[in-house]
């Protein structure tokens, strides 16, 4: 089943440039797909279409079946996005409150939403910390709440855009954790990155993006050979002629 | 970064963080209102009010103090100017002009009053969440006509949350700056130029990632934030409040 | 726009503590970030950031000139300069939405938005101390106009820079858009 649909999506910037051009995309529920390319191909663009915090140019983006310019809010709910920069995108004064957020503007009632907090915190390991103050959290910590805001929102897409820049070794088996822990549960994830690295061995689908486009689509072991052409490092692993392996073990 | 002001909120569970945030907005307002015009013993009073509040609260004193050193510097500066120009006989003569006795006290209690002042904001700042106080400014001016109070209450809350963003941004625009060697550079324009240029870039940008982050976790100005319920114990704080205020009225007009 | 206004409010806010040190002196950025508002948001959110800010204010925050706060404040001798902040906002606002990015209509929308701030404060001083005219003009007026001078080159060469970063289509720009939609 598809539970996200992209149609020839395209988006001219008012200054004239293009952002992306015509891109199809469909994810199947379930699936873990990793968008690779280097900086500026226009990653976090397209993101930035799948929950409608842009609109496209032309073209449709279909969650479920329901385009997204009908009910950008719902689509919001389906699809939590965790961002780029890790600072920014702290809402709340505490843990707690930063993880309610989401609830809080569905409208939940207060024992419904305290509920989903805890069980989301408890679910990136984060439960202890529900009093601090999220500013003082290190970087994968960071991350790790984002990734429980949107749970307890109930997404059933998550998209990570670069989830893993500035992030060292400890940070990043933490969050990659937490990701994998989602998709056991179900979730689809999108993950978008430029070092593929620490991800590919989880993922089932690998995505190149160049100048706006998808130049490459299909499973990691066919595309990773295509992969320096368009600017994104390829694993030392595959240069060696190994499988990667995960970075858990 | 925003960890390093003393103005962002200090989570805990002291007398001032469990008050309801309505109380604690009027009984802000009222005492700034009296603190600026209340005389040495009734400033005494609620200074030392204020300080075991801020105690109480958690807020680390020492960092607190050096937070506001800058702030310290602008209330010498205030102590001095009145010191020197308010008349009366000099105690000491530099130059011909000199603090005199009468100066120095009227300084000093200037100084005094804009510090708690001061202290008072900020231990309301560091109590209350952001969203407390959006839900405290909602109710407080719904029944004021011609305000539209849910969007000036959203501001409010955004106000709150941006203000540490900003200080501790530019201080760090500040010092890169100092460490370049900006201190050389004597044309004024200049320098205010390539401060706020910065800083409003910073500070423009972050806003930005700020509102798309809350808009990804489907944000409305209408959300189901926990009410409002005042206790008992609010009213008795309020009744304090007007106490002191009453005592130290009347310690002025002695 | 709601964001961006809040956020100038801030900015507002925030000036009466962020100083540039010239000679002696230091330069307090609040004035400076008024006209900004007015400059970078228009003639509707630019008075509507400075209401915000005074406002925060009134319910005694410690945001006016000089870390003070409180309604005592708007009633006492500098109150006319808080009030007029919000008239000159809206009018630098006017005048350089009409100026589009003419550097020379700015600088006299700023201008005559730093002559409305002393239009409203320095008759209301004259009222509050009962000082003469001349007398408050020589203390509430003449001894800034060097440093609005300054702030006012500043605020043309600033909005110039920061003016691409406030983008219509942003985030920020859209969200209360969408909340009401
Ligand atoms: N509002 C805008 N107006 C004009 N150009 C823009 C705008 N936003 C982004 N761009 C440009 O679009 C291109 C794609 O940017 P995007 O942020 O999507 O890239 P990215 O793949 O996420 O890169 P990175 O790996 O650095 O995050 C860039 O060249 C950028 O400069
Ligand atoms: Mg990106």
């Amino acid at each position: 089943m598809n539970i996200l649909e992209a149609d020839r999506l395209s988006h001219r910037f008012p200054d004239g440039s293009m952002g992306i051009h015509e891109i199809g995309l469909t994810l199947r529920k379930g699936s873990f797909t990793v968008l690779a390319g280097p900086n500026g191909s226009g990653k976090t663009t397209f993101l930035r279409h799948l929950n409608g915090l842009l609109m496209p140019t032309s073209g449709e983006v279909r969650i479920k079946g329901v385009p997204v310019r009908e009910d950008p809010r719902r689509a919001r709910r389906l699809v939590g996005m965790v961002f780029q920069d890790a600072d920014s995108q702290i809402v709340g004064e505490t843990v707690y409150d930063d993880a309610a957020f989401g609830p809080e503007n569905l409208k939940l009632d207060r024992r419904e939403i305290h509920r989903r907090v805890l069980a989301a915190l408890d679910a990136v390991g984060m439960s202890g910390l529900a009093g601090q103050r999220p500013h003082l959290l290190s970087g994968g910590e960071k991350r790790r709440l984002a990734i429980a805001g949107i749970l307890a929102m109930g997404s059933e897409v998550v998209i990570l855009d670069e989830p893993f820049s500035n992030l060292d070794y400890p940070g990043v088996r933490q969050v990659l954790g937490a990701i994998l822990d989602l998709h056991s549960r179900g979730r689809t994830i999108l993950l978008s990155t430029h070092d593929l690295e620490k991800t590919i061995a989880h993922a089932d689908r690998l995505l190149l993006m160049e100048k706006g486009r998808i130049v490459a689509d299909g499973r990691p072991g066919a595309v990773l050979g295509q992969t320096e052409r368009y600017g994104v490092r390829r694993p030392c692993a595959v240069r060696w002629g190994r499988a990667v392996e995960s970075w858990l073990n | 970064m925003a960890e390093l002001t003393a103005f962002g909120y200090h989570p805990g569970d002291s007398v001032l963080h469990r008050l309801d945030p309505r109380f604690k907005l009027v009984c802000l307002i009222a005492t700034s209102l009296t603190v600026l015009d209340s005389g040495m013993a009734a400033l005494g009073l609620w200074s030392a009010a204020c300080a075991i509040l801020l105690v109480k609260t958690g807020v680390s004193m020492p960092r607190l103090l050096r937070e506001l050193r800058y702030f310290g510097v602008l209330i010498l500066f205030v102590f001095v100017a009145r010191a020197f120009s308010a008349g009366g006989d000099p105690l000491v003569r530099f130059w011909g002009i000199g603090p005199s006795r009468q100066g120095m006290m009227e300084g000093a209690l200037v100084g005094w009053r804009l510090g708690l002042v001061v202290l008072l904001g900020l231990s309301l700042m560091a109590t209350t969440r952001s969203w407390q106080v959006k839900a405290a400014v909602e109710s407080l001016l719904r029944p004021v006509p011609f305000i539209p109070h849910k969007r000036a209450a959203t501001m409010i809350g955004l106000l709150f949350r941006f203000i540490p963003q900003i200080l501790s941004a530019a201080r760090e625009t500040a010092d890169a700056q100092k460490a370049r060697g900006i201190g050389n550079r004597r044309n004024p324009v200049f320098r205010l130029v390539k401060l706020a240029v910065p800083l409003l870039r910073k500070t423009f940008l972050d806003a930005d990632r700020l509102a798309a982050a809350m808009e990804a976790r489907c944000y409305t100005e209408d959300r189901s934030t926990p009410p409002l319920s005042a206790a008992a114990g609010d009213w008795s704080f309020l009744a304090a409040v007007c106490a002191l205020s009453a005592v130290a009225w009347v310690l002025s007009r002695l | 726009m709601t964001v961006y206004a809040a956020l100038m409010a801030a900015l507002i806010a925030a000036g009466a503590y962020i100083a540039v040190p010239v000679g002696p002196v230091p330069i307090v950025l609040q004035n400076m970030f008024v006209l900004l508002a007015g400059l970078l948001l228009g003639w509707r959110w630019g008075p509507a950031a400075v209401a915000v800010y005074l406002l925060a204010g009134v319910c005694g925050l410690p945001v006016f000139a000089g870390g003070t706060g409180g309604i005592g404040r708007l009633a006492g001798p500098t109150g006319g300069y808080l009030l007029g902040y919000l008239p000159a906002a809206a009018a630098v606002g006017w005048i350089s939405q009409r100026a589009e990015n003419r550097t020379f209509l700015d600088v006299a929308g700023l201008i005559v938005g730093t002559a409305i701030v002393y239009l409203c404060g320095v008759p209301w001083l004259k009222m509050v101390t009962g000082m003469s005219l001349s007398k408050s003009l020589a203390v509430g007026m003449v001894p800034f106009l060097l440093g609005d001078g300054l702030k006012i080159v500043a605020a043309a060469a600033i909005a110039k820079a920061i003016r691409p970063v406030i983008r219509k289509d942003s985030g920020a720009a859209a969200t209360h858009e969408y909340s009401r939609s």
